[in-house]
C-alpha cells in the first residue's frame, strides 16, 4: 500500500502545473500512463492566450471567450481564465520557458482565431512542448514523486468521498492501491473516439469514464472541437498558428472562400466557424479532388515559415510530402479537442470529496460550446494551478481517509472480469474491430454536421457494440507492457464516453458553437442556454440542464 | 506495397533470448513504420511497443530501424522497403529490454539528473531576453527525450547525451544564474563538446544544433 497526501492523475500540463502548485506544501504524486514529457500536451503547437500588450485588455479577452463559446461558457470562470492569465505567464517565464520574444525582449505574441488582438504567447510553434518540458523540469526540482507508465484501474470512492485509486503497472502488470487525502484527474481528452482526430493515442479519456463510474457528474459532452486544418489523410495538426502568421485557405478554385461565410475575421473565425466552412465547401463541390482543401502559406516565404512555422513546415514535409514553401498543403477538419469533461467548481473539486479535476479532463467550463484557441493551454496553467492550490488546501490537517474496503473489494472484481476466454457474439470480433466501428460511427454520425435521425441510428449502434464488448476477455494477466489489455480497457472508456457524447447530442435540439444539428440550424437560449449535466443512475445516464453562470456579457447574434 | 516487419520479440516470463518473427503487411504509400506496428499488432496482441503522438514530438517509439535507432512515427516504411529486404525493429540498444520493443528508461530519465536540469532563475530576471539570445535556446529547446542520442553515442566524460542538451540549452539561457559555468559539469573538453555537437546532429530526430560557445 503506497501513500501520498495529493495523487495526480495525468502528467500533461495542468497535471504537472498542479503539481509543481501543491508540492511545497504537501507530498505529491503524478501517475501517467505514458512518461510525462510524452504527454499530448506536448503536440500544442500555437500558443496561450493572455492580455499583455498595451492595446488589449483582460476585459477583451474575457468578451472574445464569451462570444466564441456561443455564450455557454461561465463568466466567472471565464474571468478567473483571463485575469489570471498575465500572472501564471510571468510565472512560466520565471521558471524558465523559452518563448519567442519581440524586439524589445517581451514574450512575443501571435493572432489566433476568434480573438481580437494577437494575444497568444508563443515559442515558434512548439508553445505546448516547451511548457511541458519546463513543469516536467520544475517538478522535478520539487522533488514530485512520478509514477510514470502506471493506469489509473479505478478510483475508490467511499461514502461519496475519495479515498484513493487503484492502478496498474505497466512494467510489471501488478496492481495497486494508493491511498490520498485527494486526487486531481488531469488526465485529458478523449479524441480516440474518433477516426478522424488530432489526438495522440493515449488520449482515451479514461480519467473521466472513471469519474464517470465512480459516480462524479460530467457535461457538456456533445461539445466537441474539429480542428480545421489536419493533414488529409493522417489528421495530424496544422497549428491555427499557420493562419496566424497569414495563412489562407483555399477551395478548388484557388479562391479564398471564408469571406462567404466570415468576411471580418476571414481564416481567423473560431474553428466552428472554419470547420463548417470547409465542410460546405467540400459538401458544394469545391473540394480538391473533391475530399480537402488548401492552407496556403506560399505567400508567407520561406524566412517566415522556417522562423515561426518550423514545426509546422517539417510536419507537411514529412507526413505529406509537401513543402509549405513551396506549395499549399492539403488539408480537412478532425476531431481536435473536447470542451465536456468532468464537471468542477472554480477550484477544480468535483461531486465528490476529495476528487478535483483540471484541463481538458475538467469541464469549469470556459469554453462553452466551442474553445478559442490558445485558451486551453492557457486553461491548463490556470485552473491547474488552481487546482493544486485547492488540494494542498485540503489536505493541511486533514486525516488520510480511512483504508479503502467496499469500493476496493468491487474494483478488485471488475479488474478480475477482464481475464478469461472471449466469446465473442460475432465471429472475427476483437477490441480492434470494435474500435474502428466505434470510430467509423461517430465520425460518420456524430461529427461537424449532426442530424436526429443519424445520431439516433448511433446510439443503437454503440448500444450493440457494448454489447459485443461485453463478450470479450483479455487472455493474459500480470504481464509486463500487455498492450492487448491496455487497449481493452481503453476501447470500455470510449464505448462510455461515446454513448455520453451522441445522446448528449440528440438531446440538445438546437445548434451551439460546436454542435451543430442541421435539424435544429438556430440556437435557441429560450430552451438551451444551459449545460447538459451527465450523472450515472441505476438505468444508465441521466441528463439534466445545469445553470449557466452569466454575467456582463448576454447573449448576442455571433457573427464574425 | 507488400513488406515483411521483422521484429525482434523477447518476452521475459517465457523467453531466454530473443527472436525475430516476422509480419507480412500491406502498407500505404505514406504510412509509417509506427502505422505498420500496429498492423502487426493487430495481427499479435501481445506484441509491445510504446507510441502516443504519432507527430515526432513526445518521443514514445524510439527503438532500432534496420540497426539504427530513429523514431518509428518519423520513418516512412516506403524509405526502408526500397531495396524489397524486411524492416528489421528492434529494442532500442544501450538499455535493458523489458520486453519485445519496450526498454526501461528509467536509466536514462536519472541520468538528467547528471546535471542540474531546470533553470535557476537569476532573481533579478525582469521579464525581458534578448531576442538573439532567445532564439540561440530554440534548436536545443526542441529535444523531446526520446533516448535516441543516449542510445547512439557516448561522449565520454559521464553526464548523458540527453543531459548535456537540456545542460547546454540551461547553461546558454541568460536567465540562468550559473549560466556558462554548467559547462563545467559536462566532464568535456572545448574539442570533447565539439565533437559531441558533430554526432549528435547526425542522429537527433529533431536535428538539434548545440551552437559553439558564446562569443566572448
Amino acid at each position: 500500500m503506497i501513500i501520498h497526501d495529493i495523487v495526480i492523475v495525468g502528467g500533461g500540463l495542468a497535471g504537472l502545473m498542479a503539481a509543481v502548485e501543491a508540492a511545497p506544501g504537501a507530498d505529491v504524486a503524478v501517475v501517467s500512463k505514458i512518461y510525462p514529457t510524452r504527454s499530448h500536451s506536448g503536440a500544442a503547437q500555437g500558443g496561450f492566450n493572455s492580455a499583455m500588450s498595451h492595446d488589449d485588455s483582460v476585459e477583451s479577452h474575457i468578451f472574445d471567450t464569451v462570444k466564441g463559446s456561443d455564450y455557454l461558457g461561465d463568466q466567472d470562470a471565464i474571468e478567473i481564465l483571463c485575469s489570471d492569465g498575465p500572472e501564471v505567464i510571468r510565472q512560466l517565464e520565471m521558471m524558465g520557458v523559452p518563448w519567442s520574444r519581440t524586439p524589445d525582449g517581451r514574450v512575443a505574441q501571435r493572432s489566433l482565431g476568434g480573438a481580437g488582438f494577437p494575444r497568444a504567447c508563443y515559442a515558434a510553434d512548439f508553445a505546448g512542448h516547451v511548457v511541458l518540458h519546463t513543469l516536467y523540469e520544475q517538478a522535478l526540482k520539487a522533488g514530485v514523486r512520478i509514477y510514470p507508465e502506471w493506469y489509473l484501474i479505478d478510483l475508490l470512492v467511499e461514502n461519496e468521498m475519495l479515498a484513493g485509486l487503484l492502478t496498474w503497472r505497466l512494467d510489471t502488470g501488478q496492481t495497486e492501491v494508493i491511498r490520498c487525502k485527494s486526487l486531481i484527474l488531469a488526465t485529458g481528452g478523449y479524441g480516440r473516439i474518433f477516426q478522424k482526430t488530432t489526438n495522440g493515442h493515449a488520449n482515451t479519456g479514461d480519467g473521466m469514464a472513471l469519474a464517470y463510474r465512480a459516480g462524479a457528474v460530467l457535461a457538456d459532452m456533445e461539445f466537441v472541437q474539429f480542428h480545421p486544418t489536419t493533414l488529409y489523410g493522417t489528421n495530424i495538426l496544422i497549428s491555427e498558428a499557420a493562419r496566424g502568421e497569414g495563412g489562407y485557405l483555399r477551395n478548388s478554385s484557388g479562391e479564398r472562400f471564408m469571406s462567404g461565410y466570415a468576411p471580418q475575421k476571414m481564416e481567423l473565425a473560431p474553428r466552428d466557424v472554419v470547420s463548417r466552412s470547409i465542410f460546405q465547401e467540400i459538401k458544394e463541390g469545391r473540394g480538391i479532388n473533391g475530399v480537402y482543401i488548401h492552407l496556403d502559406l506560399t505567400h508567407l516565404g520561406p524566412e517566415k515559415i522556417a522562423g515561426r512555422l518550423p514545426q509546422v513546415q517539417e510536419l507537411a514535409r514529412r507526413y505529406a510530402a509537401v513543402d509549405p514553401a513551396a506549395a499549399p498543403v492539403p488539408i480537412e477538419p478532425a476531431q481536435h479537442y473536447s470542451m465536456g469533461g468532468i464537471r468542477t467548481s472554480l477550484d477544480g473539486e468535483t461531486n465528490i470529496r476529495g476528487l478535483l479535476a483540471a484541463g481538458e479532463a475538467a469541464n469549469v467550463s470556459v469554453h462553452g460550446a466551442n474553445r478559442l484557441g490558445g485558451n486551453s493551454l492557457l486553461e491548463t496553467v490556470v485552473f491547474g494551478r488552481r487546482a493544486g492550490r485547492k488540494a494542498a488546501e485540503i489536505v493541511s490537517g486533514t486525516d488520510l481517509p480511512a483504508p479503502p474496503q467496499a469500493s476496493l473489494e468491487s474494483a478488485r472484481e471488475r479488474w478480475q472480469a477482464n481475464f478469461g476466454s472471449s466469446r465473442p457474439l460475432a465471429g472475427g470480433d476483437s477490441c480492434f474491430v470494435i474500435r474502428r466501428e466505434l470510430n467509423r460511427i461517430m465520425t460518420g454520425k456524430v461529427g461537424v454536421f449532426r442530424t436526429g435521425s443519424e445520431v439516433a441510428e448511433a446510439v443503437t449502434d454503440l448500444a450493440e457494440l457494448r454489447r459485443r464488448y461485453e463478450a470479450l476477455r483479455v487472455s493474459t494477466r500480470e504481464a509486463p507492457f500487455n498492450y492487448e489489455l491496455t487497449e481493452h480497457l481503453e476501447v470500455g472508456y470510449l464505448l462510455d464516453l461515446s454513448r455520453l457524447t451522441a445522446e448528449a447530442a440528440l438531446r440538445r435540439t438546437e445548434s451551439r458553437g460546436a454542435h451543430f444539428r442541421l435539424d435544429y440550424p438556430a440556437r435557441d437560449d429560450v430552451n438551451w442556454l444551459n449545460h447538459t449535466l451527465i450523472k450515472k443512475g441505476d438505468q444508465g445516464p441521466v441528463y439534466e440542464a445545469g445553470k449557466v453562470s452569466a454575467g456582463r456579457y448576454l447573449p448576442q447574434e455571433r457573427g464574425y | 506495397m507488400k513488406a515483411t516487419l521483422s521484429i525482434s520479440r523477447f518476452n521475459p516470463i517465457t523467453d531466454c533470448a530473443g527472436y525475430l518473427k516476422d509480419y507480412q503487411l500491406t502498407l500505404e504509400p505514406h504510412e509509417t513504420v509506427l502505422d505498420a506496428l500496429f498492423k502487426a499488432w493487430e495481427l499479435d496482441p501481445g506484441l509491445s511497443f510504446r507510441r502516443s503522438c504519432r507527430s515526432s514530438i513526445c518521443g514514445s517509439c524510439a527503438m532500432a530501424i534496420q540497426g539504427r535507432p530513429r523514431l518509428a512515427c518519423q520513418t516512412l516504411a516506403s524509405e526502408l522497403t526500397g531495396e524489397g529486404g524486411a524492416i528489421v525493429l528492434g529494442p532500442l540498444p544501450g538499455f535493458r529490454r523489458i520486453k519485445d520493443l519496450v526498454v526501461d528508461l528509467d536509466p536514462f530519465f536519472e541520468a538528467l539528473k547528471g546535471v542540474i536540469p531546470w533553470l535557476l532563475t537569476r532573481p533579478d530576471h525582469n521579464g525581458l531576453v534578448d531576442p538573439q539570445e532567445a532564439h540561440r535556446v530554440e534548436s536545443p529547446a526542441t529535444c523531446i527525450l526520446c533516448a535516441i542520442c543516449d542510445a547512439g553515442i557516448d561522449p565520454g566524460g559521464g553526464v548523458s547525451p540527453a543531459a548535456l542538451v537540456k545542460n547546454t540549452r540551461l547553461a546558454m539561457d541568460p536567465r540562468d544564474v550559473l549560466g556558462a559555468d554548467r559547462l563545467k559539469f559536462t566532464g568535456l573538453t572545448g574539442d570533447g563538446l565539439k565533437s559531441f555537437r558533430e554526432l549528435l546532429a547526425g542522429i537527433c530526430p529533431k536535428k538539434i544544433e548545440l551552437p559553439g560557445p558564446a562569443p566572448e
